[in-house]
């Protein structure tokens, strides 16, 4: 196997991949340094910011990508809703008792998706697309658009915690909460710009999984693991962590299929998890260990 | 003068057990008030009585003309008062920078002076101000707490054992770093396990035992009494 085919045929859908993944584990890793507890209903919100914007696609026939603005809000507005209706209530419990209610979440938000849009797999756009050359590296235009998003997407969270005052915020409730709250820091308004971050990149994170492959019920619980994989290597509450994190489990999937059977490829997330958490559990960029 | 903070008999303690019973105190304004006792004595908790961080069930808090007994955390940093814990008191994967900016968080509008007056206290922390602060050594970490404490202009600063762990060099530093913030016209209260040396360089203190008054007195007359040597120094 040649140089160009090992890119083409596993790096680049594996880089790809892991852009998704990374858009996921990085709400989660912000989930995770801010709330404390694992977000279990992460990979069916990504779910349902794809049918969202399916549904903006089908309902005024524009292209997927003028409709992933309005899935963003709508999915970052869902989040919000569900901490206050139900998260919000288990604050003062012991953090299991939301990981498991957000495990009903999950179920709810895939029921929800099962009766509006049904069961059978759907896709964006019909046709089949060729990749453009370059340089040798094949790469379809969606493929870059992911790859970009999820650059853009990241830097601006990037910079925003790093130098906007509610950033900051969230990065002092991370590090040390209690000092946070003797600083006079609002931890509701932290809370509630945490899961509008996590849950607008989850919807991101579903529409370049429907736009690559297609959308389908299960698509995002089935990404909920290797999303935790990639959160946990990149070590917890680190943003930066999860997009590494991400990528690397991407490409481990994509290029475990020259070694193992296809069907196994998603046991390369859960031996990589499995794999950090003994070997490494703050993760390969230090961070918490829950 | 009168005070800037009076506890007067105050019972308290944290969910049902009583740990302060009828404890007074007071801080004048410019002075440094040290809080000293043997292990367990209720140190810590008479201080963070103050910060409204337990439940209060006998006595009452004034502080410069208000009654807070009972006030919320975040309400008695507006009003003036500042806390800096014994441990976790930075955030460790900010920057020195960030992390006084944080303690000016309630402060609206520019927070340039507030730098300019940490700053000049701490002259080291300026030049290392990008610097994370999980990575400086135990005392300036300490300068760090208190310049993030020290950031919304507090008239009161609440240091509970700002010197533990910290090399004889340092704890004199840090003691020298409370005067000079005392003269700039903040109060302080602290709680030290150093006694003697506590003793020696406050304008006050007082010694609890067993969540109880025992002595009060200025730092010289209590190093000179014969109880409190005996409790302290071993006879």
């Amino acid at each position: 196997m040649d140089l160009f085919e090992l890119l083409n045929f596993y790096i680049v859908p594996g880089v790809v991949l892991g852009s998704i993944y990374a858009l996921g584990a990085v709400g989660i890793t912000l989930i995770f340094g801010i709330l404390r507890y694992a977000h279990l209903a992460h990979g069916d919100l990504a779910t349902l910011g794809a049918f969202l914007a399916l549904a903006v696609v089908t309902g005024f026939g524009v292209s997927p990508y003028a409709a992933l603005p309005v899935a963003i809000l709508g999915t970052a507005a869902v989040a919000v809703g569900i901490d206050k209706v139900f998260y919000e209530h288990l604050r003062e419990r012991p953090k299991i008792v939301t990981v498991m209610a957000s495990l009903g979440i999950a179920l709810m938000i895939r029921a929800v998706v099962q009766v509006v849009w049904g069961v059978d797999t759907q896709t964006y756009t019909r046709g089949i697309v060729r990749p453009e050359d370059y340089f040798g590296i094949r790469v379809r235009d969606r493929e870059l658009y992911t790859i970009l998003a999820m650059v853009v997407l990241v830097g601006v969270l990037q910079l925003f915690l790093t130098r906007s005052k509610w950033g900051k915020a969230m990065r002092a409730m991370s590090d040390n909460p209690n000092l946070a709250l003797l600083s006079g820091i609002d931890n509701k308004k932290v809370v509630m710009l945490t899961w509008v971050i996590a849950g607008g990149l989850c919807a991101a994170s579903g529409f370049f999984l429907g736009i690559n492959t297609e959308l389908k019920a299960m698509m995002g619980w089935h990404m909920l693991l290797p999303m935790f994989a990639a959160a946990i290597l990149g070590g917890v509450g680190r943003v930066e962590g999860a997009v590494l994190g991400g990528l690397i489990v991407g490409v481990a999937e994509e290029v475990s299929v020259l070694f193992i059977p296809s069907e196994y490829k998603a046991a390369m997330a859960f031996a990589i998890l499995l794999f950090m958490l003994l070997v490494r559990p703050t993760g390969l960029l230090k961070g918490k260990v829950l | 003068m009168s005070a800037l903070l009076s506890m007067e008999h105050l019972t308290g303690g944290y969910g049902e057990a009583d740990i302060l019973q009828d404890v007074s105190m007071s801080v004048l304004q410019d002075e440094i008030v040290v809080i000293v006792g043997p292990n367990g004595a209720g140190k810590s908790t008479a201080m963070k009585s103050v910060f409204g961080l337990l439940t209060i069930r006998g006595g009452k808090m004034l502080f410069d003309g208000d009654d807070i007994t009972g006030w919320a955390p975040n309400r008695i940093v507006q009003r003036g008062i500042c806390y800096v814990p014994q441990v976790d008191n930075i955030f460790r994967e900010m920057s020195i920078q960030e992390n006084l900016e944080m303690g000016g968080f309630l402060k609206t509008g520019d927070l340039s002076a507030a730098y300019d007056r940490v700053y000049e206290l701490f002259p080291d922390l300026k030049e290392r101000r990008k610097t994370l602060a999980g990575s400086l050594s135990g005392g300036q970490r300490q300068m760090v707490a208190m310049g993030r404490a020290l950031m919304l202009d507090p008239k009161l600063l609440l240091l509970d054992e700002p010197t533990a762990g910290l090399s004889p060099k340092y704890m004199e530093q840090i003691f020298q770093i409370c005067r000079d913030v005392r003269d700039t016209g903040v109060a302080i209260l602290l709680v030290e396990q150093h006694a003697k040396q506590a003793l020696a360089f406050a304008d006050r203190g007082y010694v609890l035992a067993a969540g109880k008054n025992r002595h009060e007195g200025t730092g010289a007359d209590l190093l000179a009494d014969r109880e409190v040597a005996e409790m302290f120094l071993g006879g």
